[in-house]
């Protein structure tokens, strides 16, 4: 009797394992932190006027991330897009300098645990940076821009804080600027010069830590409700470079909310979702 | 691995500062006096090209800034300095004035009478206006006259179009750029474009590549296209006065080279140097010339062009309701 138990048994276990297979198929999911800040941000850009300016920014950021290959969790990779806006003031208050940013970089993050509940990540990650200022008041140089493209290394610590309700996790990021290369005019050139006439003289520039240094800081702590985890954080933004004998300068220190999720992308002829997925595309 | 990634992640945020930010000058009389010296140090054109010892000029304001008293004092002083370039794109702008060096033009016959050109003998009170353009035929309608007094007044090609329509009957033009202070370069360039039947070379332009004086770039060549459809090739003649400045020299110093063009009146004032702004760290915004222009010869026109035909203003004309520069292009296209 025993033994006709211990068959059955074995065949009950080894059925539900070669049932089970399917659901154990394994699927990438994207870890998407998406948040806006508030900051406070000053520049300085010499095409445009020698003096500092500081005043409030808004800013959107999108990152996601997920694991080239399912059966290999230690190489991941990255997308950024940044969006910022900034209205600033000289120190005496009688002109105003608009910003308008945008930022996209893409990276792959070699990953692995220092502890159980401390994980870190790094790698590079190659960004394309513009800016649009504009100071009303100048006259032929009433706009510069900033065009940038750069190889930054990134590095990322994760902590997880386990409490009786939920596992929050904080983070710490960092990123800078290697190398790479941007478009500074010179500062005697107009626009009309440049655009009108086509002279780029000295405009275009390689970028190393001699002459462009960077460090983006991001502290933020991942918070999970009934429905959402919700990210709060601070980014501090530390950029200066010089070109044209000019030094150019931003600092952006921002309070940033915003939620974290992770999804399962589907689309295309191979990446179809199966069938227990519905979708309102269908 | 893991110990290089954290030895690269330390090594970037402990790397020392290879970039010094350059020391702002304070907001003093002396901070203001030492920024705006150094703006005009590195960044004005014709420091060269004037003879101007702008270190001396530092020795000589240095001294009476110390015993500056107030705000409007200090500006009148930092002006006198600044009016030291000779040079009417040179400005200082504050919340309660704007300095400025007129002498290219009060020094000189006005040559022109805005009376005189809306007499009947010329516009009338019965003229057209298109795109910036005050225009009517005179001379019982043998001469198109139209007068452009801003080159900031943006005009299409269907302004020019009903213009040069209403003139079709014409022998010749005459463009009035006198007392025309200047505007957008691109609007010199549009007009003049109107006039050449091909592409040309009518000037160069450099800017500064770096702090020393004489830092320029290769010059680069203007050119003033042809208009591919609209065209007037009959003789047009261009008036100018020591009030034709800035975009307005330019103008001129493109239709020079125009086929069927003749400038007649007075030297043009000039204004040849693009000017840029910058900041003092009081708020007040300085504008110079940063940019020198030159005609297709290389050579400077800073200092104005001078006229094919030299006429200037007679005061008997003037008196019987003539205007002897208008008077003198029509006996030119007759």
């Amino acid at each position: 009797m025993k033994k006709r138990i211990l068959i059955l048994y074995l065949i009950f276990v080894c059925t539900t394992l070669w049932a089970g297979n399917p659901e154990d198929k394994k699927y990438l999911l994207t870890t998407n932190l998406n948040s806006v800040g508030f900051s406070t941000i000053s520049m300085t850009d010499p095409y445009l006027s020698p003096t500092n300016y500081s005043g409030i920014g808004l800013n959107y950021s999108h990152e996601d991330r997920r694991f080239f290959n399912p059966e290999n969790t230690t190489l991941s990779m990255q997308d950024k897009l940044v969006l910022s806006s900034g209205l600033m003031l000289n120190p005496i208050g009688n002109s105003a300098l608009t910003y308008l940013g945008f930022n996209y970089g893409w990276g792959i993050n070699y990953s692995f645990r220092l502890r159980k509940d401390i994980r870190v990540l790094g790698g590079g990650l190659w960004d394309v940076d513009f800016g649009f200022k504009y100071m009303a008041r100048n006259i032929n140089n009433p706009a510069n821009v900033d065009l940038a493209t750069n190889l930054n290394l990134t590095g990322l610590l994760q902590y997880d804080i386990q409490t009786r309700r939920r596992t929050m996790k904080l983070e710490m990021a960092l990123q800078s600027p290697i190398l790479g290369c941007m478009y500074v005019p010179l500062g005697g050139a107009s626009y009309y010069d440049m655009f009108e006439l086509g002279s780029f003289t000295s405009a275009i520039h390689a970028s190393t830590l001699f002459n462009k240094r960077g460090l983006l800081q991001t502290y933020a702590i991942s918070i999970p409700f009934n429905q959402v985890v919700w990210r709060f954080g601070l980014r501090f933004n530390n950029l200066i470079y010089k070109a044209n004998d000019m030094v150019f300068t931003k600092n952006e220190y921002s309070l940033l909310i915003g939620t974290t999720f992770d999804a399962i992308h589907f689309g295309g002829r191979k990446k179809t979702a199966p069938q227990n997925f519905i979708s309102t595309n269908e | 691995m893991k110990k290089i990634l954290i030895l690269l992640t330390f090594s970037v945020v402990l790397l020392p500062s290879c970039i010094d930010e350059p020391e702002l000058q304070p907001n003093t009389y002396k901070g203001n006096f030492e920024a705006l010296w150094k703006i005009i140090d590195t960044k004005y054109c014709y420091l060269d090209y004037k003879n101007i010892n702008w270190d001396s000029i530092h020795s000589v304001y240095k001294s009476r800034v110390d015993t500056v008293s107030g705000n409007i004092h200090f500006f009148d002083l930092m002006g006198a300095m600044l009016n030291e370039l000779k040079d009417g794109h040179v400005n200082l702008y504050s919340d309660f004035d704007k300095s400025r060096y007129w002498k290219w033009f009060t020094d000189y016959p006005s040559n022109f009478s805005s009376s005189l050109i809306t007499s009947d003998r010329y516009l009338g009170d019965d003229y057209r206006m298109a795109g910036g353009f005050m225009y009517k035929t005179i001379n019982n309608g043998t001469v198109g006259y139209m007068y452009y007094d801003d080159f900031s007044d943006s005009f299409s090609d269907a302004n020019i179009v009903a213009i040069l329509k209403s003139f079709s009957a014409c022998k010749g033009l005459i463009i009035d750029v006198r007392n025309n202070g200047g505007g957008y370069l691109d609007l010199s360039e549009k007009l003049a474009s109107y006039f050449f039947p091909e592409e040309k070379i009518t000037g160069y332009i450099t800017h500064k590549t770096g702090l020393g004086h004489s830092d320029f770039s290769t010059p680069v060549a203007v050119k003033t296209p042809a208009h591919k459809t609209i065209q007037w090739q009959r003789p047009v003649i261009i008036l100018t006065n020591r009030m034709s400045y800035s975009a307005t020299n330019s103008f001129v110093s493109r239709m020079k080279l125009a086929p069927k063009a003749i400038i007649v009146g007075d030297q043009t004032g000039g204004g040849g140097g693009l000017p840029l702004s910058s900041e003092l760290p009081n708020g007040w915004l300085v504008r110079f010339s940063a940019e020198p222009m030159y005609d297709a010869g290389m050579q400077h026109i800073e200092w104005g062009i001078s006229p094919t035909v030299k006429v200037d203003m007679s005061a008997t004309d003037e008196a019987n309701g003539y205007d002897t520069i208008i008077e003198k292009a029509i006996s030119l296209i007759k």
